[in-house]
């Protein structure tokens, strides 16, 4: 299960977030959990570079694009490697919307469309739709595979 | 949603007017890009507007701005937010083009949902539709839910409207509408909280739209627009059945039309040859009536993957067995996902629904070159739940053909996929694991041997690199090779993940020594193992397959050198070493846990010492993942009871270097067990690791002038100087409560009372005897006077409980020991002279010299109590004797009235077994049954009057 999907501006400012199973109250918890791994971590980081921590049996893999910071929290078969191949697709679409790794405003320009590209990423808690091309299609209402 | 600042999402998104005028004309990022628009960020406008205007944002965002709100106050802030745009005065901003250059405010709720309103209803349809698009679906997608009295808005754009763009943020909304559960915040987005809209809806404030009212027309026209078979509407049908899934699993209805619309897809498209053609995907404009079924295939399997498993309906068996073979790759996997999850339900009815599919060149094996990495890790794991399932006992050749795809699995080049087939291999559950299933899998990693079958596809191309990567091959080799390059890797996730799986090996591997599983020699050469498997396997299957074994065995013999298990884990166990000095912490916390548990009980553990005392002395380690490696070493012990010292030399490094960070609680419960399961020969051994701790000198207020000695180092600023000292009560009280059970020291189970002649020798010679007569003992009591003594306040007086819970456990002289001790104590003792050289530490020590005076007294007064009542005995004994008396009912009466006193008295103090424990010792014990028995009172019933008198008293 994908537990959540964060994007946050380099303040720690949530900008997008998607949580699946997770109850309520432990939202907030798991929100400034993740703020404070990427302000103690992120500073200095490459665009894209994965970095992991895990909390029990709960992954949690992360990266910065452009401003943008993004983090992936799974338990069960999305564990650090599955996160990975998840923020992949991630990154890649975002930088496909935006057109290369976003400033903040680009992103927010950007909003809704991040917003339907992620629908067509992770639905209900599973990955997806993992090719670019596929997720550009879907999120303009055409079929995964044109003919 | 705020941040210091106080800035809202939404403040952040219209924060740019240039944008905003901008996203009318043109929505390409070139445009947007080129306005050189200033850094919102620079200046996150205030909402100017609001004075005069019932801003639906303005007042919480003014609160916001001065401190960081807590969530609740945003969800309070936005209810009452909402509930005033109910009765929005200002006119529409998105209209009216030339204001919204001046104006930079957020936009609310309201208007975006108004805006919705009104431009679904509106003529000019291509301008509404570019204003939905770029302005107020985006917008509106930063609030966690969307209210109901927008569905039918987008119910009319949906039938209406044909922009594309304009549909799929329909359908996007739509399932938003349904997958809100009704209870305030909590869709599967987030994003600024929203109200509960159906309470708003009660109250009547929002024109009383429920979901309960626009639900059942969503999921009827997304039904019918699901079961919409029309060639050019598919890519909408795919959306509508999509937006279905969202609606709650719990309301039966729309699930069984859910079941309908999914299978009755499946019934039209997935029969029929699913072979794909050559160039479908290649070429443009393929076979369309094929690419439009695999679509639906596609769209159908996702949704089942989303609807509960139903394991009695056949149809999802058989249906995912088909969807193995589907031209979708993203179909594929979810066909896998649901069979893996079918085969832990019933592992015998998916093995044979697959039946020629897992054969050599079936698809199955296809699978093995899909470019979907989930879908090769679900194979992955169906293929581990058949291989292993004992419904399949009878049925050997299927299992060894799913065994076969698992193996070949650990070529793969996604780590993700080798890993989990390592992990399979291994026996790892994700629940109920067994250890003899671990066992099994260390056994069948360590001496198994992957052989490819001959794929008939590869034959003609290339053989001679074929040849080479087919050859046979120990499956230990092809892991130690493969985590190896692993450890080489810059990522962490790779990192951390083959790390993890080290620790798996090492749990595995633990298994398999703990059930003695015969043949683990480990110094034995690896290829031996294969040679002889080998010659075994040709002699059972040599009318099969006899070319690829013959081959086999040769190529095994000819290459490959003198390794040994042993020596690849030494090999291996270096690199994993080496990864320590990653920079994160949490690949270092995964790599620690990964060596306690592949540290074996005979090798010495020096060097997993220096590493852990290293890593311990950064400060960057948080407490959790300290905490963890704690219960790593307790589940380790629990894996290996042999290495319960090694095991708590290690956590003393814990308590002495970051006493500050882990959790007493944790360390006791490590001790306990360690001390419970090291049996008979390690108590002792065990209790002596445990006290170590106590030899650590313990801070006193001294050290805070900077008096501090090197020993302390790791305590030197007072939160981990009082954590340390916590510690130290801790162990304090553990020796207490545990001296006995490890010294098997009991006074109701030393059979004979002590010789009077040792009770009449000087304290000295007293205490060897002791010593000499049990040492564990002895050594805690020495421990236990040196806290008594020279602790701090708080540690003094446990260790003054902790040795009155000792002398009334014990028997002599023991007991005599202690209380002439504590006698000492309470006087002042040594301590007096002590106190004397050293500056006052301001504690008030009390008149006693050892401030304990008060607290001994009770505890002197007990054990007074008892030898009184002893010594009574014994003269009465005497008396009875010499006149040679038999002991009259009264008199044992009073005898036992006394003991079931000094039982309540010494339960006070500590727990004793009131049934055996005798206050006024061995020799009372005929007297007291002598008792019980004329009055038929049981010594259980007898602890039951006592200790309701106890409760009354």
């Amino acid at each position: 299960m994908i537990l959540a999907v964060l994007f946050a501006n380099s303040e720690g400012n949530i900008l997008v977030e998607r949580f699946n199973g997770v109850p309520a109250e432990e939202r907030l918890h798991w929100r400034s959990f993740l703020v404070k791994l990427g302000a103690d971590n992120l500073r200095g980081v490459k665009n894209e570079e994965l970095l992991v921590a895990c909390h029990k049996s709960v992954y949690i893999v992360y990266t910065v694009l452009g401003d943008v910071s993004i983090y992936v929290v799974g338990k069960d078969e999305y564990d650090e490697l599955a996160l990975s191949e998840v923020i992949f697709v991630i990154t890649s679409a975002v930088k496909d919307v935006c057109g290369k790794p976003p400033t903040e405003r680009l992103f927010l320009d950007k909003y809704g469309k991040i917003c339907l590209c992620l629908d067509e990423i992770v639905w209900k808690g599973y990955l997806e739709n993992t090719e670019k091309e596929r997720i550009k299609r879907m999120i303009r209402l055409k079929p995964p595979t044109e003919f | 949603m705020a941040d210091s600042s106080g800035t809202t999402l939404m403040d952040l998104i219209t924060a740019d007017p240039s944008t905003v005028s901008a996203s009318t004309s043109s929505t390409t990022s070139s445009s947007a890009s080129t306005q050189s628009a200033p850094p919102y960020a620079a200046s996150p406008p205030p909402p100017r507007g609001s004075p005069g205007l019932p801003s639906a944002l303005g007042k919480p965002a003014v609160e916001k701005r001065s401190k960081r709100a807590a969530l609740m106050q945003i969800q309070n802030d936005t209810i009452s937010a909402a509930k005033a745009a109910l009765n929005p005065v200002r006119t529409n901003i998105i209209m009216p083009q030339k204001h919204k250059q001046k104006q930079k405010k957020p936009v609310s709720y309201a208007q975006l949902a108004r805006s919705i309103h009104e431009l679904a209803a509106s003529s000019d349809q291509k301008s509404s539709q570019k204003q939905l698009v770029n302005h107020v679906f985006p917008k509106l997608a930063v609030y966690n839910s969307v209210d109901p009295s927008v569905a039918p808005s987008l119910l009319m754009l949906d039938q209406q409207c044909e922009d594309r763009s304009v549909l799929r943020y329909v359908y996007y909304y739509l399932a938003r509408i349904l997958s809100d559960t009704g209870a305030q915040g909590v869709t599967t987005g987030g994003g600024i909280p929203t109200p509960n809209w159906d309470a708003l809806a009660d109250i009547d404030a929002i024109g009383g739209v429920t979901r309960a009212d626009v639900v059942p027309r969503i999921v009827n026209q997304l039904t019918t627009e699901a079961s919409n078979a029309d060639v050019e509407f598919h890519a909408r049908r795919l959306q509508a059945l999509k937006a279905l899934t969202y609606a709650p699993s719990t309301n039966s209805e729309i699930l069984s039309k859910l079941y309908e619309i999914v299978f009755g897809i499946l019934d039209k498209v997935a029969d029929g040859s699913q072979k794909r053609k050559k160039g479908v995907f290649g070429t443009k404009g393929g076979d369309k009536e094929f690419i439009i079924r695999s679509n639906l295939q596609y769209a159908a399997l996702s949704a089942l993957r989303r609807l509960p498993l139903d394991p009695g309906n056949p149809a999802f068996l058989y249906r995912a067995v088909q969807g193995v073979s589907f031209a979708d790759p993203v179909a594929v996997r979810h066909a896998l996902e649901i069979l893996s999850e079918l085969a832990t339900k019933d592992p015998y009815a998916v093995a044979m629904g697959l039946g020629k599919h897992a054969e050599p060149g079936g698809a199955l094996q296809d699978v093995l070159h899909l470019h979907d990495v989930l879908a090769r890790v679900s194979l992955a794991r169906l293929c581990y739940t058949i291989s292993r399932a004992r419904a399949l006992d009878e049925r050997p050749g299927i299992r060894s053909q799913f065994n076969s795809v698992l193996y070949q699995l650990l070529l793969d080049p996604s780590e993700r996929v080798c890993f989990e087939a390592i992990l399979c291999i291994l026996g790892k559950h994700d629940s109920a694991e067994r250890t003899d299933d671990r066992a099994a899998g260390w056994y069948r990693l360590t001496r198994e041997i992957l052989r490819l079958p001959e794929a008939p596809s590869v034959k003609d191309s290339s053989k001679d690199k074929a040849q080479k990567t087919r050859r046979p091959q120990p499956l230990i080799k092809l892991v130690m090779r493969r985590l190896e390059s692993s450890f080489r890797s810059f990522s962490r996730p790779v990192l951390h993940a083959a790390s993890r799986v080290v620790q798996e090996m090492g749990k595995s591997r633990a298994a398999a020594f703990a059930l003695g599983i015969q043949d683990i020699d480990e110094s034995v050469h690896v290829n031996t193992f294969s040679e002889t498997l080998d010659s075994r396997e040709i002699d059972s299957s040599e009318a099969s397959h006899p070319e690829s074994i013959r081959k086999t065995s040769s190529l095994s013999t000819g290459v490959g050198g003198k390794d040994t298990i042993a020596s690849l884990l030494a090999s291996l166990m270096e690199v994993v070493r080496t990864t320590v000095a990653c920079e994160c912490v949490y690949v270092r916390a995964m790599v620690i846990k990964a060596l306690i548990w592949m540290q074996s009980p005979h090798d010495s553990f020096d060097q997993l010492e220096s590493i852990i005392a290293s890593e311990l002395s950064d400060p960057a380690w948080p407490a959790t993942l300290l905490n963890d490696i704690l219960l790593t070493l307790h589940a380790r012990f629990k894996a290996t009871p042999d290495m319960a010292v090694t095991l708590l030399e290690i956590a003393r490094i814990f308590a002495t270097k970051v006493p500050g960070k882990i959790d007493a609680d944790v360390l006791q419960l490590l001790w306990k067990t360690c001390l419970v399961g090291a049996g008979p020969d390690g108590k002792h051994t065990a209790l002596e690791a445990v006290t170590i701790v106590l030899d650590l000198p313990p801070p006193q207020p001294g050290s805070m002038l900077g008096l501090a000695s090197v020993d302390r180092v790791s305590a030197c600023d007072p939160k981990s100087a009082l954590a340390l000292q916590r510690l130290v009560q801790a162990a304090v009280w553990f020796l207490g409560e545990n001296a006995n059970y490890a010294a098997s020291e009991y006074a109701w189970e030393s059979a004979t009372p002590p010789g009077t002649a040792l009770m009449m020798l000087d304290a000295d010679k007293m205490v060897a005897a002791a010593s000499s007569r049990n040492p564990t003992l002895a050594g805690a009591l020495t421990r236990l006077q040196r806290c008594a003594f020279s602790g701090s306040w708080e540690v003094r007086i446990i260790a003054a409980q902790a040795l009155t819970t000792m002398a009334i456990r014990s028997g002599e002289p023991f007991r005599l020991q202690i209380y002439e001790f504590l006698h000492t104590l309470a006087q002042g003792g040594v301590q007096s002279q002590f106190s004397e050289m050293h500056p006052s530490n301001g504690e008030d020590q009390g008149a006693s010299g050892t401030g304990l005076g008060v607290l001994i007294s009770p505890m002197i007064e007990v054990l007074d109590e008892m030898y009184r009542a002893q010594d009574d005995l014994i003269k009465e004994m005497r008396n009875h004797d010499n006149a040679n008396k038999e002991w009259t009912d009264e008199e044992l009466k009073k005898l036992y009235e006394t003991h079931e006193r000094l039982l309540d008295l010494v339960s006070l103090f500590c727990y004793v077994p009131r049934a055996k424990y005798l206050p006024l010792g061995p020799i009372s014990a005929k007297l007291i049954d002598i008792y019980r028995s004329r009055h038929n009172i049981s010594a259980s019933t007898g602890f039951e009057r006592s200790s309701c008198c106890h409760w009354n008293f």
